[in-house]
Order: C-alpha cells, then sequence, then structure tokens
C-alpha cells in the first residue's frame, strides 16, 4: 500500500490534485450559480401573479390601488421603473440582482431568484 | 485469438462480473452512485494484456452483467456500456500515447473521469435534458469518481505486483 502511493507519478498526483480541485470550485461555483436564480416573481397581495425570466428585457405593467406600477427586467437585473406610491421606496431600490423589493402600498413584491422551490409554498408538516 | 486468450479473457471477465454484481448489491446513498469496482479488472487487462483484451472483458461483462441485474436494454444499460466503453478507451489511449507519464492509479483516475463524462452527458442527453441539473450534480460525481478512481488505482496496482510476481516465479520455476 504505502509502496504503491509511494510509486506514483508527478501526473498522477498532478492529475488527482487537479480533478479534486475542480470538483470542489465546482461544487461551490454550481451552487453560487442556483441561488441567484433565473426568475422573477412578482406577488400581488401575497399571491404570486406573474413570473418573469430574468435575462430578458421586459417592461411590465401590473395594476394595484395606487395606480399602474411599471417593473422592468433587463441583463440579469430587476428594478421598479416607475410607481405612483407616496415614498418611492422601490423605485429608490434601484437595480438588484437578487434579493426582494417590496412595494407595501401597492402590495407588491419582487423576488428574485425564485426557483421552483419558493413557489411551493404548501404546508410543511401536520401533526395530531 | 489463441486458446489461452480466449481463456483468460473468460476469467477476467467472470471477476469484473462478480463485481458488478456484488457492487450492485452494496446500498448506496444515491442509486447509481457506484464505486466502480470492476474497473479493477478492467485495469488490469488493459496493463497486462492490452487494449483488446480489456475492451472485449468490459463489453461482456456490461452485456451479461445487465442480463443478471435485470437491466438489460434499459436506461442503466446503456449508461453502464456508455461509460465502461468510453472509461476502457480513455485509458488505452493514455497508456498508448503517455506511457511512463501516469501510473496504474492515473490510469485508474482517468477512467473513472471519463466514465462519468461519458455517463453525464447520455444521462443528460437522453434522459434528464435539464442543463442545469446535470451542471449541479455532476461537481459531485466528478469529487467521488476521483475517490472511488484512487481507490481502485491503488488495489489494481497491488493485484498487478503481485500477478506479476507469481508470474515470475512461475518462469524461474519452469526455468530451473
Amino acid at each position: 500500500m504505502k509502496e504503491t502511493i509511494k510509486n506514483t507519478t508527478l501526473a498522477d498526483r498532478l492529475l488527482f490534485l487537479l480533478l479534486i480541485s475542480l470538483s470542489i470550485a465546482g461544487i461551490f461555483i454550481s451552487r453560487d450559480a442556483l441561488s441567484q436564480g433565473s426568475d422573477v416573481i412578482i406577488e400581488i397581495n401575497g399571491k404570486p401573479s406573474y413570473t418573469l425570466p430574468l435575462y430578458s428585457d421586459r417592461l411590465l405593467s401590473v395594476s394595484g390601488p395606487h395606480g399602474n406600477t411599471l417593473i422592468e427586467t433587463k441583463g440579469g437585473k430587476v428594478r421598479v421603473k416607475e410607481a405612483h406610491c407616496r415614498n418611492q421606496i422601490c423605485v429608490k431600490e434601484g437595480w438588484i440582482s437578487k434579493g426582494v423589493i417590496v412595494c407595501l402600498p401597492n402590495k407588491l413584491v419582487i423576488i428574485v431568484g425564485g426557483s421552483k422551490k419558493d413557489q411551493q409554498q404548501g404546508i410543511d408538516a401536520i401533526t395530531g | 485469438m489463441q486458446l489461452q486468450d480466449k481463456r483468460r479473457v473468460a476469467i477476467l471477465s467472470a471477476y469484473a462480473l462478480a463485481l458488478h454484481g456484488f457492487e450492485s448489491l452494496l446500498p448506496t446513498p444515491i442509486p447509481w452512485l457506484k464505486p466502480g469496482l470492476a474497473n479493477i479488472i478492467t485495469l488490469v487487462a488493459l496493463i497486462l494484456y492490452g487494449f483488446r483484451t480489456a475492451l472485449m472483458v468490459t463489453l461482456i461483462r456490461v452485456l451479461l452483467a445487465s442480463i443478471f441485474i435485470g437491466t438489460f436494454l434499459g436506461p442503466a444499460f446503456i449508461l453502464s456500456t456508455g461509460g465502461g466503453i468510453a472509461s476502457v478507451i480513455a485509458m488505452g489511449l493514455s497508456v498508448k500515447f503517455f506511457k511512463n507519464l501516469f501510473g496504474t492509479i492515473g490510469l485508474s483516475l482517468i477512467g473513472a473521469l471519463f466514465h462519468n463524462i461519458a455517463q453525464l452527458s447520455l444521462a443528460y442527453y437522453l434522459f434528464i435534458q435539464r442543463i442545469e441539473a446535470v451542471f449541479i450534480i455532476s461537481p459531485f460525481i466528478l469529487l467521488i469518481g476521483s475517490l472511488t478512481g484512487i481507490i481502485n488505482g491503488v488495489i489494481s496496482d497491488i493485484l498487478i505486483k503481485n500477478l506479476l510476481k507469481i508470474n515470475d516465479e512461475k518462469i524461474q520455476n519452469v526455468a530451473q
């Protein structure tokens, strides 16, 4: 056993190191890419109403209690372009590529990084 | 092909088949995650007896194992055939072109790597067809494949050394 490990060539060891480091790096890279998500989910009144692909240039108008809100996606980012609420917090938040934009007066939530899992808002468990 | 070669292929195939069958009985966390013990026999065949013997042993092993286990012509059969052939070809080419560069363990790693690459691409084109799923699982599969490749390589190396030693003793006995 010891002899076998001692007899490995330099190429063997390099190949092993390369494979191990590449695959460990791959685990982190793929996890990172996954957590960004590729969908924008727009919830109105707590219900998921629209799903937009993040990597497309689109302009969506959503009506709410304070009039229409204009949501724009472009190059992997999303923003609220125009809203008719008083604070304009959602507009000031600007372009985001992950996270959430909330517009309370319009009861509007924009979620980036939604994979299929986030859409299933079912019951975790039932006891009794 | 001479009678001795045929006998050799038959014995090696039987060993590989037994390992393959044993492996399919082992409980694993993920269904198609296997240590690839049969690759030990393929590697021994390749190093001691050449590419053609190794390829034949692999083909016989994959075919008969699938019939015995009951996955013949199913998805698992296609995946294991593709993986087996790819790994034999990759190891054979490495032996041919980088003769003194890689040792047994390096060859085992190459075999495991190409086995996994072939299986992942076959699974993607034929069954999954979702690139992000392949993208997520492939680093895990490559990592585990490298670790089992090392273990298989060590076992193969020990096996080859002992086989050569026995051979030498036989020749010495005959010479005396």
